[in-house]
């Protein structure tokens, strides 16, 4: 049976901790307790992923100062991760990304938080 | 990945009776809202929140890419199947707007947009003059992008006038299908 290739359509930035954020690769050079740091959180991100996604997801290796980036093959899988933030005390930066197939461009709307959950703006 | 077909099928707003499985041997086929629920299409376009939310209650829209107006989706965006729909050029001096046109329209623009060279438009609403308007102008906007309306005979002249408007029967999309199988 042909496998069906993976497509991460959405995507959120989850902030490093608040003493990690906004270091350039020379300052990180000169603190490997700050590289420890980031190493564990992406871990615990992983690990956290792990248990509460019902698809795929992909932790970005790609480094970003402010945070990094996490991808969702499915929007139920996002919306939880968005909403379940206070349990982690993590913090998302407020936008969501979304790849739209036809155009093959990344879409990037603002998450606005409202008591009943989250919308789109 | 499949290879890229040169034919794309539009099915518009009215219900028709045709084996539409048959027109993906053809190419993509896409759906006009929630006219017609026979198969499983490659696309759907809707611009309104009641349609949308039958195509998601439909099974038979299960896999197919639904295709809906920034506003809608915006709404929708957590749903996996549901896209927005690309900003397609020209929209202004068709004075077309996406979320009160008809799907047909949507749909005939994404098959445009998808630079198909020949579309086929099947149960293609063209007794509303407004929404004939909207065919010619988007076929005059697109020279290289053949329409072919398909219909029962008698074949309608109202496309005659187009350089790129062409109009056969059934029985002629068929022998075509086959001849592709």
């Amino acid at each position: 049976m042909q496998n069906k290739a993976v497509v991460y359509k959405y995507s959120v930035k989850l902030m490093w901790p608040a003493m990690c954020r906004n270091r350039s690769v020379e300052i990180l050079k000169d603190r490997p307790d700050l590289v420890d740091q980031m190493n564990k959180f992406r871990q615990k991100v992983d690990n956290v992923l792990k248990l509460v996604s019902r698809k795929h997801y992909q932790v970005d290796a790609a480094y970003l100062m402010s945070g990094v980036r996490l991808w969702f093959e499915s929007g139920q899988d996002c919306y939880d991760f968005i909403i379940r933030q206070p349990e982690f005390e993590w913090e998302i930066q407020p936008e969501l990304s979304v790849m739209n197939p036809i155009t093959s461009q990344l879409q990037t709307f603002d998450i606005v938080y409202t008591p009943t959950g989250v919308t789109i703006d | 990945m499949a290879m890229k077909s040169a034919y794309i099928t539009v099915i518009g707003n009215l219900p028709i009776r045709f084996d539409m499985e048959q027109a993906k041997v053809l190419g993509p086929v896409i759906a006009s809202a929630n006219s017609n629920k026979s198969i499983v299409f490659d696309y759907a376009t809707a611009n309104t929140e009641t349609n949308l939310q039958d195509i998601l209650n439909s099974a038979s829209f299960r896999g197919t890419e639904l295709l809906v107006p920034e506003a809608l989706f915006k709404k929708y965006v957590f749903f996996d199947g549901v896209n927005c729909l690309p900003e397609f050029p020209g929209l202004k001096s068709y004075d077309i707007d996406p979320e009160k046109c008809s799907p047909q329209t949507l749909s005939l623009m994404l098959a445009v947009y998808l630079r198909q060279t020949v579309v086929f438009l099947l149960g293609y609403d063209i007794s509303n003059p407004t929404e004939l308007t909207r065919l010619k102008s988007i076929a005059l906007a697109n020279p290289q992008t053949k329409f072919m309306y398909i219909c029962n005979p008698p074949r309608t002249h109202q496309l005659d006038d187009l350089e790129n408007g062409f109009c056969d029967t059934f029985v002629k999309f068929q022998e075509l299908i086959d001849r592709a199988e």
